[in-house]
């Protein structure tokens, strides 16, 4: 996959939610359903994808999948904490 | 848990509850285990592979194509245990209480059934594959929690169903596939037979919640219908578990998995697994087509 991470994060997510049109920053994936429970595997496997790391799903903190940015700060920084 | 706003389950199951009598069955000593499995069979059917049909199929080399099954098979048996312990969680949680005390002697017969399934396909796993693949990474915050407590009902019974008709495709098919090891074979066939019985109640529940639905607010039915297709994509997606590539030696697992998922061969395939209930959902006025 050669789109940059982010755009193919927001492709994901507005390719199963059309209704939201452009996505805010800030909008909360989880509580806005966005990203519910059914869509939350391919979500994970797409992350693994585009990161190439393995997650762990013993080991996963809800707050990190919350909106865009914290998307972007736990998995797409230097400093994510791996 | 009390069950409220729900309209007591009236059903007539005397012929389901006498056939689960009848054919009463000790499985701890029904089966004949194999130390071991034919090196080399293959433990699923080839055609049911998530790569069959598929050039990703032709690219493995025969060692690839039959550990694929292998893993497969695996994967396979471990998705009906962590769909059993949901489902069997869900209906021990309601058995007896006032909605459902109509129907208590019949989910008697499913629980234990249910229980015993678990056991033989745990069985064949660890015996043979020494492992269960585990459950996928789950989302706590619900994606039903902004439906009707009637619709929530409906949505429990609607997944258990789901997913009884899309494991038993798989199980009819290798219940007679002579390519199989006799075990192989023969653990598909008990399930097959006894989730014949499951379906048929699963399909009499369903109808008679999705009616309570549909009196209490028919706007919620498109709501559910869209639930219920995603809840089919879903399922499917879980067959294609990247960790059962990578076990049988395939390269960019996640890559495979991506590739194999959008493959038309492979979504006509998933078109013709989906084919019986996708009709029972449009004939109850639940289907695809409903979603606005």
């Amino acid at each position: 996959m050669s789109v940059e991470p982010m755009q193919a994060v927001r492709e994901f997510i507005v390719g199963r939610n059309p209704q939201l049109g452009e996505l805010s920053e800030e909008l909360d994936l989880i509580d806005s359903r966005a990203i519910d429970s059914l869509a939350f595997v391919e979500f994970i496997f797409l992350l693994e994808e585009l990161t190439g790391q393995a997650i762990d799903p013993e080991d996963l903190d809800l707050d990190d999948f919350r909106t865009l940015r914290t998307l972007q700060l736990r998995f797409f920084t230097k400093e994510a904490a791996w | 848990m009390v069950v409220r706003g729900v309209e007591p389950v009236v059903l007539d199951l005397g012929r389901l509850e006498n056939l689960a009598e009848s054919g009463y069955y000790n499985p701890y000593s029904m089966f004949d285990w194999p130390d071991v499995i034919e090196p080399d069979l293959p433990w699923m059917s080839e055609s049911l592979t998530t790569l069959a049909g598929t050039p990703m199929w032709d690219e493995l080399s025969r060692e690839q194509q039959v550990a694929l099954t292998r893993f497969e098979a695996i994967n396979f048996f471990s998705l009906n245990i962590h769909g059993i312990r949901e489902l069997m969680s869900e209906v021990v949680m309601r058995i007896h209480e006032r909605t459902y005390a109509g129907v208590s002697e019949f989910l008697h017969h499913f629980i234990g059934e249910e229980n015993e399934h678990m056991w033989f396909f745990a069985q064949f796993c660890l015996r043979y594959g020494g492992k269960l693949y585990p459950a996928q990474p789950a989302l706590k915050a619900g994606s039903v929690d902004h439906l009707s407590p009637v619709a929530r009902e409906l949505i429990v019974f609607a997944r258990i169903l789901i997913f009884e008709e899309i494991v038993d495709y798989y199980n009819a098919h290798m219940a007679t596939d002579a390519s199989l090891p006799a075990i192989a074979r023969e653990i598909n066939r008990v399930h097959h037979q006894d989730e014949s019985r499951h379906v048929a109640f699963g399909r009499m529940i369903f109808t008679n919640l999705l009616g309570q639905v549909a009196e209490r607010d028919a706007g919620e039915v498109p709501v559910i219908a869209e639930y219920l297709e995603s809840y089919l994509q879903y399922s499917i997606a879980t067959l294609y578990n990247p960790q059962a590539y990578r076990d049988a030696g395939i390269a960019d697992a996640l890559g495979v998995r991506r590739r194999a998922l959008a493959h038309p061969v492979r979504r006509a395939a998933h078109d013709e697994v989906l084919k019986r209930t996708r009709k029972f959902l449009s004939r109850a006025g639940v289907g695809r087509e409903v979603i606005k």
